[in-house]
């Protein structure tokens, strides 16, 4: 069996198994909805989302106004997280790679507390902002100081600016959280990424970037399957490089600075989904995309339900469920699947 | 042109300094006389050959020995002195201030203070005393070699506390039966008295101490709270949440699609969070909050949390709750 005919069978499923995923994610959501740390039979939660019960119970303000905006938030985000690690995966070349070396995590923290401090701010709503903002300027930071030199931002100094822009804000973070507890009490919510207590308005503040940079994603596939032949052919074939990875840094940054300020740092769906659909799609970036942005956010969902289930009458971040879930899976996937390379 | 780095001041600066312990004498610094022994929390009974006088504390323990007039000649605490509930409205000129964050105490300056005695609760689960417990920095803990530690023993009471501490002031030559003294024990007493008689008219009313948070709702467990115990000992139902966090057993955890699961009659509002118009926030904020009824019918009232040490203090919040039980109806959360 020639090589061509595998590629061509491996495309025609891999259009109806998108169709496949699509339909798992709306399956996981709606689970999303209906399980809860609270216990709500399925004809309540029915009733309240068609509107038959409007007589303001408790069971339909934890539907609609509590579970809806937080499935939604957790598909865009976690769609967001997995689009953005991928992209990342490939403008670096770098297997290893998530948004949290880009500095995006330690910007957004680092801003949080200095708004609390400095400006006063209060209440989830409006620091959000500060956290997108921090995002955005670590990662073109970092991408400043990668710049710096001959050959512009290569992965190497890409990684190195990443760390030193991430101490740099850990340390800003940590300085200033030593001595504000106000500050540290904010932070605490913000630093396990959860989607916990985040309802309608976050999520519509957040939603347009989310999907702006989810659009604009998709159209970086044709150019990551160039960088990935590495630079020079990429330059060979008429590929702008420097371009196409200020481009996919912008998208990077706008992904995983908008879903990092909603939920604050997320991990593992980042770093390990584009693996996943490397390893159903094989090395073509115009399916891992879609792919990943259909798998991240079924992952993340489905730790999110296990996190509000098991710890009842409370619940666990999802932060903390993806790490201890995720760790024996990327083990897992380092040790025995092929960790391909990006 | 190189920039000339100022070599010397930075040399200059990591210099120790030498004690210069510039400390005017208290105006009531009791004689000493010895020998001296107080029985700490631990149960040891630490000896000195005169009493001490230079004291170094930690802040209630500080606001405690102040309030019977033994000042100290420093104090660390684990917040600014300024926000410590503990140090409101205290003249702290003259004492050092020696820490402003847990775990942090700086102990060259409290070398050079000279202390004879450092004062901090004994926690008998962590079986260490304030400022020395377990996770504080290591370089903190040298501040044990200063001087002998005594403190007392934090557990069921805030009154066992307060009286304790009491004692330790007697020990070390306060009058505590000076009249504003004594008048401060008394306006305890009957803010004691005042609060048992309101509990006593509500035999029906229930109270939930709580914490909401941006993601959960903490309820406390009165089991770690001593003025907690002290409300429930004086009559007032103070409920005992059924599942606290087996990993931090002060709190039961509820998510706020649980924030309903218990309904009293009236919310004790966590202290360090509370403000007049908290209620009316979170209502809006957090959409189950106001599915609890007495947060509904604005039944809140503050809870001093983890705090107290001074009969003064205590006194002062107790007459707030008693206003609130007052006023509260036993039959909200029913």
């Amino acid at each position: 069996m020639s090589s061509s005919t595998v590629r061509a069978r491996r495309a025609l499923a891999l259009g109806p198994g998108l169709a496949a995923l699509g339909v798992i994610l709306a399956l996981v959501a709606f689970g999303s909805i209906t399980l809860g740390s609270r216990d709500i039979g399925l004809s309540d939660v029915l009733r309240a989302l068609v509107g038959l019960d409007g007589d303001g119970s408790i069971e339909h303000t934890v539907t609609v106004d509590m579970r809806v905006p937080r499935t939604l938030l957790g598909i865009l985000v976690g769609a967001a997280l997995g689009v953005a690690g991928a992209v990342l995966q490939g403008v670096t070349r770098n297997p290893l790679a998530d948004t949290g070396i880009m500095g995006v995590n330690s910007g957004a923290a680092a801003f949080v507390v200095l708004a609390i401090t400095v400006l006063g701010v209060r209440g989830v709503g409006v620091y959000i902002w500060f956290a997108f903002a921090g995002a955005i300027l670590a990662t073109l930071l970092v991408y400043a100081i990668a710049s710096l030199g001959r050959e512009g931002a290569t992965p190497v100094k890409l990684a190195l600016a990443g760390a030193a822009v991430t101490a740099g804000m850990g340390s800003l973070t940590t300085g200033i959280v030593m001595t504000n507890v106000d500050a540290l009490n904010e932070l605490r919510f913000w630093q396990v990424g959860s989607l916990a207590g985040r309802y309608a308005p976050i999520l519509t503040g957040v939603a347009p970037f989310l999907i702006v940079g989810l659009v604009a994603s998709l159209a970086c596939g044709r150019a990551l399957n160039g960088l990935a032949l590495g630079e020079d052919t990429a330059r060979g074939l008429g590929q702008r490089v420097g371009l196409t990875r200020a481009a996919a840094f912008a998208v990077v940054a706008v992904l995983a600075g908008a879903a990092t300020a909603a939920c604050g740092p997320i991990v593992f769906v980042g770093l390990v989904v584009p693996h996943l659909a490397r390893f159903i799609c094989g090395p073509d970036y115009r399916w891992i995309l879609p792919y990943s942005m259909l798998l991240s956010p079924i992952v993340l969902l489905l730790a999110d339900i296990v996190g509000r289930v098991v710890a009842r009458p409370g619940e666990l971040q999802v932060g903390v469920v993806l790490g201890v879930l995720g760790a024996p899976v990327f083990i897992g996937i380092v040790r025995y699947g092929r960790l391909s390379e990006a | 042109m190189r920039i000339w780095r100022p070599i010397v001041a930075a040399a200059a600066l990591s210099l120790t300094l030498a004690g210069c312990g510039s400390t005017d004498t208290p105006e009531t610094t009791p004689t000493s006389a010895g020998p001296w022994q107080f029985t700490d929390g631990s149960g040891e009974v630490v000896k000195a050959d005169k009493t001490p006088t230079r004291i170094i504390a930690h802040a209630g323990e500080a606001a405690a020995l102040m309030s019977f007039g033994i000042k100290p000649v420093g104090v660390y605490a684990d917040e600014s002195v300024k926000t410590d509930p503990n140090l409101k409205g205290l003249d702290l000129t003259g004492i050092e201030i020696l820490g402003e964050e847990w775990g942090k105490i700086d102990v060259e300056k409290a070398a050079s203070l000279r202390p004879d005695l450092i004062v901090g609760d004994y926690w008998p689960a962590e079986k260490a005393h304030s400022g020395l417990e377990e996770g504080v920095d290591e370089k903190s803990k040298k501040l044990k070699e200063l001087a002998p530690v005594v403190g007392v023993s934090q557990g069921k009471s805030i009154v066992d506390l307060a009286e304790g501490y009491e004692a330790l002031a007697k020990s070390l030559g306060a009058k505590v039966d000076a009249p504003e003294i004594a008048a401060s024990k008394k306006k305890f007493e009957d803010a004691v008295t005042a609060f048992k008689a309101a509990v006593a008219s509500k035999p029906n009313l229930t109270a939930l101490a709580m914490s909401p948070a941006d993601d959960k709702v903490y309820v406390a467990n009165p089991e770690f709270a001593p003025e907690l115990l002290d409300f429930q000992k004086w009559g007032l139902k103070v409920v005992n949440p059924d599942k606290p966090d087996p990993g931090f057993p002060y709190w039961e955890n509820l998510s706020w699609e649980n924030a309903d699961k218990y309904q009293p009659d009236l919310i004790l509002w966590d202290g360090r969070s509370y403000t007049d118009t908290a209620n009316a926030e979170w209502g809006k904020k957090q959409p189950t909050w106001f599915a609890i009824k007495a947060a509904k019918a604005d039944a809140v009232v503050s809870w001093p949390a983890y705090w107290l040490h001074t009969y003064g203090h205590f006194a002062a919040e107790l007459d707030k709750l008693t206003t609130a039980i007052k006023a509260a109806d036993e039959n909200v959360g029913s």
